[in-house]
């Protein structure tokens, strides 16, 4: 075998412009498709982690109550009774918080803007408090300093609102102003309650445009709850890759204990409302859900980046794979003496066919490496930079304000592995070709 | 000397402070506005509905509204602009509904929902259940600029379905024309003040009797302030409709 690899790096050095012109090509295709690779991982890591700071725990006991069969609303009633068997049943358990959600119109004096309310207890949230960046006044302000304002130890204390600054941009409020949150009880009556900003957070990409955090209290008092109510109960694992395991055993650990959970949809709680109220049942009934489930109209933001990723990659793999076959036809056209003779002294078809083979395998790892290493530097090196995105459009699709891009071992490995592998196979017909020549005709060819 | 006394005590007749109404008298006020208002057969009008927002365009739409009190149904369907021509409302046995045709799907909505994205409800549209949904007390007589009126207070009932739980009116004296109406959430805040500037008179056929109709409401957000929007029923007509009225069918049949 190393005599090949002897025979295809003196091929390779001998053109070597050649073998430079495609390197630079591959090594080329290859750094984007790393770039993209972690600019899809930024991405996912984005969505994880605004799912699991503003909406979902890795996993979610969401309750739904109906008083008759055509209102429902987001209440889990008996949730001290409800924390303590998820507790019990559940294997690589971190923590447990509970929240209350709500809908309603927020007003200032300038603006409004409507918002899902999530009602927290300070206590129980220090997961969090640490993932909330607050703003700096200029995010929000029209020449606002650059001096964060606000108390992020006020976040969730009687009386008080945190907004992110997107919202605090369209209501035109500060920290210290007064906000309106004008909503209905869940018999449908009106109720409003005032609340002073105590910060204002920095926006986590489009889901903070929609998600705003008030006291339980709050919330308790403007949808008259009783005390043992609450929206959702968010599990925290030690591992977030057990969240699907480990929400169907709950789910089936809850059946079992006589509770009645509803069917899995892969969908986010507000989403259920329309298709829940159509149902004829009424009472308490119980939805497990996962952190995808929440967020999974991210999902398409990802699944729409990750498609026009590959169609780029594609094509580009295709203008490589045309050059890599015409570079393998003009060795073999530049070579075929030396295939005569290689063939008249008793070399068999499948060891030229080997020995082309083997030389577009060096060329492809060659360049897939350097490639790769190129890529995954580039992005290391942008995602350190914490470049901010100065397009509102590009922050939502990017789920947040600076660019993030991650940097996986096994994708770089993925990325080597393909595209030398695809060097390979673009290489086998030329080499076939190259191994079919008969070697009185290959010897006498004059190249 | 006679015509003088006679003036000097309708003087101090207009100085002494207006008699006290019990709760009864109150509550029967509510159904005398219940009354004059519900046509007991059914009702058809075209109502223009125009809607003011701060730092935004006026929008005007044209609906029009059918309802049977009988069996409590209710269609509102709008016929302009045009892209809302085609969506509407159908309530059915306490159900609300509404229907997108650029969807082609029916939504369920509460009744308290507020219709076309204004500030206007299904309440302004559908007859008057005062009496019904609330208890009333009186608070005093007070002046609407030239008009004197009774100021009612009226909390909502306990097993009543209102948008509003507290609400306040103002009836003018002598004619009974509701001339205003503020109403509060829960928590106390005034949400809504709506003004009744004409009234207009109907013959009923079925009711035997004149049916009153508020020809114009003018409604303020006071939450929101800067936003209005007000209301024009014209073509008010108290014939008998048709059954299919009152289904998806027909309501999905409007937009095709």
């Amino acid at each position: 075998m190393g005599i090949y690899v002897k025979v295809a790096l003196r091929n390779l050095i001998q053109a070597r412009r050649r073998s430079l012109l495609l390197s630079l090509a591959l090594a080329l295709v290859t750094t984007l498709l790393v770039f993209l690779m972690a600019l899809s991982q930024g991405l996912t890591d984005n969505m994880i982690k605004t799912a699991t700071t503003l909406t979902a725990g890795h996993l979610n006991v969401n309750g739904w109550h109906k008083p008759s069969p055509g209102l429902s609303a987001p209440l889990l009633n008996d949730a001290a009774e409800m924390r303590k068997v998820i507790e019990e049943v559940t294997p690589d358990l971190d923590f447990v918080i509970d929240r209350y959600h709500g809908w309603g119109k927020l007003i200032s004096d300038t603006g409004s803007t409507v918002s899902s309310l999530s009602g927290i207890d300070p206590a129980q949230e220090s997961f969090f408090l640490d993932r909330v960046q607050l703003a700096p006044e200029s995010a929000y302000k029209e020449g606002g300093s650059d001096e964060v304002k606000g108390d992020r130890a006020r976040i969730g204390q009687p009386g008080t609102i945190m907004l992110f600054a997107g919202q605090a941009k369209r209501l035109g409020v500060g920290v210290g102003d007064n906000v309106t949150i004008t909503t209905e009880t869940l018999r449908g009556a009106a109720n409003s309650i005032e609340l002073t900003v105590s910060a204002i957070a920095s926006d986590m990409g489009m889901m903070s445009n929609w998600y705003t955090f008030v006291p339980k209290q709050s919330l308790s008092e403007i949808y008259q709850l009783k005390e043992d109510t609450t929206g959702s109960l968010m599990v925290y694992l030690k591992d977030i890759g057990q969240a699907d395991a480990t929400r169907v055993a709950l789910a089936e650990a809850l059946a079992s204990r006589g509770y009645t959970v509803m069917d899995h949809e892969s969908e986010p709680f507000f989403m259920k409302f329309e298709k829940l109220a159509g149902e004829s049942w009424t009472g308490q009934r119980y939805d497990v859900t996962t952190w995808e489930d929440e967020g999974a109209f991210l999902k398409w933001t990802i699944a729409g980046f990750n498609g026009v990723s590959v169609f780029l990659v594609a094509v580009l793999m295709l203008i490589i794979v045309v050059g890599i076959m015409n570079t393998m036809w003009m060795s073999v056209r530049d070579r075929t003496s030396e295939v005569g003779t290689l063939r008249a002294i008793g070399m068999k078809k499948r060891r030229v066919l080997l020995l082309f083979v083997t030389e577009a395998l060096l060329l492809g790892l060659f360049a897939t490496v350097v490639g790769s290493l190129l890529g995954g530097a580039l992005a290391s090196a942008l995602d350190a930079a914490r470049i901010p995105i100065p397009w509102d459009a590009a922050k939502v699709i990017m789920l947040s304000d600076t660019l993030h891009l991650a940097v996986r071992g096994d994708q770089l490995v993925r990325a080597v592995l393909l595209f030398t592998v695809v060097t390979g196979v673009a290489a086998l017909w030329p080499a076939a070709r190259a191994a079919r020549m008969r070697p009185v005709n290959a010897i006498q060819h004059v190249g | 000397m006679r015509i003088q006394i006679a003036a000097i005590l309708l003087a101090c007749a207009a100085a002494l402070p207006a008699r006290a109404l019990t709760d009864a008298e109150a509550q029967a006020m509510l159904k005398v506005q219940d009354d004059r208002q519900n046509s007991v057969g059914d009702y058809q009008a075209l109502a223009f509905i125009e809607r003011k927002e701060k730092d935004k365009n006026d929008q005007v739409y044209e609906a029009v509204v059918y309802r049977r009190d009988v069996t409590e149904k209710l269609v509102i369907l709008f016929l302009r602009p045009k892209e809302e021509a085609g969506k509407g409302y159908l309530r059915v046995d306490k159900n609300m509904f509404f229907y997108d045709p650029t969807v082609g799907k029916w939504e369920r909505r509460t009744e308290r929902d507020k219709i076309g994205g204004t500030d206007s409800r299904r309440q302004d549209f559908d007859r008057s259940r005062l009496a019904q949904d609330f208890v009333a007390k009186w608070v005093g007589e007070e002046k609407l600029g030239k008009l004197v009126a009774d100021h009612l207070q009226l909390e909502a009932k306990p097993d009543a379905d209102v948008a509003f739980p507290v609400m306040h009116l103002w009836i003018e004296k002598g004619t009974n024309n509701l001339l205003k109406r503020q109403e509060y959430a829960l928590s106390g805040r005034l949400m809504r003040t709506q003004f009744f500037p004409k009234w207009m008179k109907v013959m009923s056929p079925v009711k035997k009797a004149e049916v009153w109709v508020p020809k114009e409401q003018r409604i303020f957000d006071e939450v929101e302030k800067g936003n209005q929007t007000t209301i024009v029923i014209r073509s008010v007509d108290l014939s008998q409709l048709d059954d299919s009225y009152f289904t998806k069918a027909w309501l999905e049949s409007k937009s095709r």
